[in-house]
């Protein structure tokens, strides 16, 4: 594990080693409090090819924190953010770096990254079950929120038509 | 004679969901050999709501108090996880005034959580009389709360662009009344707690979250910071007004000089963050500027102002339980086209398994509440049909915490 | 034995107790026939502690000042308030409200402010005491 980089190290890192995989990087600084003291963050958007060889570059680099991985539903393709921290435990030294992935509607399937972080199960299981996707190699693939004999198609952040409105019920309306 | 073919199996015991050792539902599914816990397993999913699939109608000044809802005793975390999503999103400046005041009512929030975690700890352990003594010490900052935000749960002080009510000099005597009555009272506290006998014997070596699972677990919050990993989201970014203020890692080897990741180790982590929280508040009452507290105090502006970003943005805020992250897309409309809650119980449910492993069956709701989760962030519910099991009662589990403790003090 | 807690336990046999005794003291045993009584005023009930100013409690809505814009409707979060079209007014379910105070913010005249009262619970959501217009 070689010494804290910064930003521009950071980003050097990744480009270095993926070239044209990645669709882009946006850098962006926030700035708070009397003193200005600011805050980067790095949204990184990769090709799903290169995916688990991204992520075991940054494993190499330093443990990141995994905070959440979100999930958008954009008509064709889903989309897969990734949410990690690195550089934390030295004061105001922070980078958060943000990784998303496209996955096409027709093939909604992407690899576990359990192996490497095993942190990531429960976000995994949240995925498979909310927007469809189909996670490979996950160690545990039973459902974590919904009830057991919620039926198998029906995705509650998916926008289409296997999104959940036929269970929507909007009670005060009926008794007003 | 026949050959030994016949081998020990184990005694599968469900607990919960009406759960014995929280006031919130999980399920947990233990496979028990004699009186040590061999494995277990963890079922959410009770309290789900569906607040994230309710915002999808509604305008972010509508889902500030839908987050308020998401839990009681963290509800002022996740508005503002929320607003710091939305600022991000929309490039907002907010003034320094309420970035300060921001700052006081989360360390607010913090105390009252910690305290109400004391009470409940030892609750667990049998010690009622501890209690209702740090119940009724909460009290007064529960009165100081009504009296700085109009009410004593949702406190509804979290606006985009700023913050809703200002402290003006007249209420900064009753502040320090309330914070000088903590203060006194904090020594006791720490005696009770960390000097007392039967609070050692039950939670010394009890309950082991080591540093590596630690790390690889991705624990966050005083969970992790008792096992010697320094995460957290005030000193290591600067948000609010934290990255003007004092302020560094709390480590439970600040008071004994060594870190075993054990429930002793958790409990001196929280009451040590009580005192920082205090300390944090009174440096805020002295260098905080005057000014502004809202960026744009006409509501139907903002909203219109909002309607035309496009971008996304991220929230993130230290919570008392951990760290809380908000995701929110917007895309021009009037509702955000994403908005995505994790609270911190969320990644220390993981963490259960390694420190349920080998323990024994009375200490599972010392164990349990040492994490100090909060089962409605987790979830935002469903009816689970439970087949026939045989469960074990909150009575049940609760007379065995007792008569451990009577055992031990034979 | 290192009983710390021991101290603080024998002094508060002589100190006043903490908590209010609202309602009562003791728990009523029958508690229909003791809201009867003080309904009739047999019986007193001890008050609650005074709320501090800037309490969220019921709604006070100043019909004469509202001019019928709508804006509160629009950052309701629980779809508490109606319009009336004809009058050019509102009408506010208190059984949704939550308390929030985000109308009074918003509202340009300033003709809904939040009283202190708030012992309001009720076995019909939709009873007279709970409709404010």
């Amino acid at each position: 594990m070689s010494e804290n980089k910064t930003l521009e190290e950071l980003t050097k890192y990744f480009k270095d080693e993926f070239k044209t995989k990645i669709k882009s990087i946006d850098i962006k600084k926030r700035a708070t409090g009397s003193k200005k003291k600011e805050t980067s963050t790095i949204w990184m958007k990769i090709d799903k090819g290169v995916f688990k060889d991204a992520i075991k570059h940054l494993v190499d680099y330093q443990y990141p924190h995994l905070a959440v991985v979100s999930g958008n539903d954009l008509g064709e393709n889903i989309e897969l953010i990734y949410h990690f921290t690195v550089n934390y435990g030295e004061r105001l030294r922070e980078i958060n770096l943000h990784i998303s992935v496209e996955l096409p509607k027709s093939k909604p399937e992407i690899e576990s990254i359990c192996d490497l972080i095993p942190g990531a199960l429960i976000t995994e299981r949240e995925k498979q079950e909310f927007l469809g996707v189909k996670i490979k190699g996950i160690p545990d693939n039973r459902k974590l929120f919904l009830p057991d004999d919620w039926p198998d198609e029906v995705y509650p952040w998916r926008r289409d038509e296997t999104g959940p409105e036929k269970y929507y019920k909007n009670l005060h309306e009926v008794n007003k | 004679m026949s050959s030994k073919t016949t081998t020990k199996t184990t005694y599968h015991i469900p607990v919960g969901p009406i759960h014995p050792a929280l006031k919130e539902p999980v399920f947990f599914e233990f496979e028990i050999d004699g009186e040590r816990i061999v494995d277990v397993d963890v079922k959410l999913g009770h309290v789900h709501r569906g607040i994230e699939w309710a915002s999808r109608k509604r305008n972010p000044i509508q889902i500030l108090y839908l987050a308020e809802r998401v839990c009681g005793i963290c509800s002022y975390c996740h508005p503002a996880a929320f607003t710091l999503g939305i600022e991000d999103a929309a490039n907002i400046e907010v003034p320094e005034r309420a970035e300060y005041l921001r700052v006081i009512q989360g360390e607010l929030e913090r105390i009252t959580s910690h305290m109400l975690w004391a009470g409940v700890a030892a609750h667990e352990i049998g010690f009622d009389t501890v209690l209702f003594l740090t119940w009724e010490m909460r009290e007064k900052i529960m009165d100081l709360t009504e009296f700085l935000c109009g009410n004593r749960v949702t406190k509804g002080i979290m606006t985009i662009g700023g913050i809703r009510r200002d402290i003006t000099k007249d209420m900064i005597p009753q502040i320090t009344k309330s914070l000088d009555y903590l203060k006194d009272n904090f020594e006791k506290i720490r005696h009770i707690f960390l000097d007392d006998k039967t609070v050692k014997l039950r939670s010394q070596g009890v309950g082991i979250l080591t540093k590596d699972e630690a790390l690889k677990l991705c624990a966050v919050g005083p969970t992790t910071r008792a096992s010697a990993i320094k995460k957290d989201v005030r000193v290591d970014t600067s948000y609010f007004a934290y990255g003007d203020l004092d302020i560094d890692y709390i480590t439970p080897d600040v008071l004994t000089g060594e870190v075993n990741g054990d429930v002793y180790d958790r409990i001196i982590q929280r009451l040590l963050e009580i005192k920082q929280s205090i300390e944090l508040i009174e440096q805020c009452l002295d260098i905080m500027p005057n000014g502004d507290i809202i960026s744009e105090p006409k509501i139907p502006k903002l909203l219109n102002q909002l309607k035309k970003v496009e971008g996304e943005g991220v929230g993130r805020h230290e919570a008392p339980r951990g760290e809380v992250i908000h995701y929110v897309k917007l895309t021009g409309e009037d509702a955000p086209y994403t908005w995505k809650v994790r609270a911190p119980t969320y990644n220390n449910i993981l963490p259960w398994i390694p420190m349920l492993k080998g323990e024994q069956i009375a200490d599972i709701p010392i164990v349990a509440a040492s994490t100090d989760p909060c089962m409605s962030c987790t979830n935002r519910v469903g009816i689970i049909k439970d087949g026939n099991k045989y469960e074990l009662k909150k009575e049940e589990i609760h007379r065995l915490s007792v008569e451990k403790t009577r055992r031990l003090m034979s | 034995m290192g009983f710390s807690i021991l101290p603080k336990v024998l002094s508060q046999m002589f100190k006043k107790p903490w908590t209010n005794k609202f309602p009562a003291k003791y728990q009523p045993s029958n508690t229909t026939k003791y809201l009867k009584a003080v309904g009739t005023g047999k019986v007193k009930i001890n008050p609650p502690i005074p709320t501090p100013p800037g309490f969220r409690g019921k709604i006070i809505y100043d019909k004469e000042k509202c001019i019928g814009c709508k804006l509160c409707i629009k950052v309701c979060p629980c779809e508490a308030i109606e319009y009336k079209e004809k009058d050019k007014k509102i009408k506010i379910y208190i059984g949704r409200c939550c308390f929030c105070s985000q109308c009074n913010d918003v509202c340009p005249t300033n003709c809904l402010s939040m009283g202190d009262e708030f012992l309001l619970a009720d076995s019909d959501p939709y009873a007279k005491g709970l409709i404010v217009e």
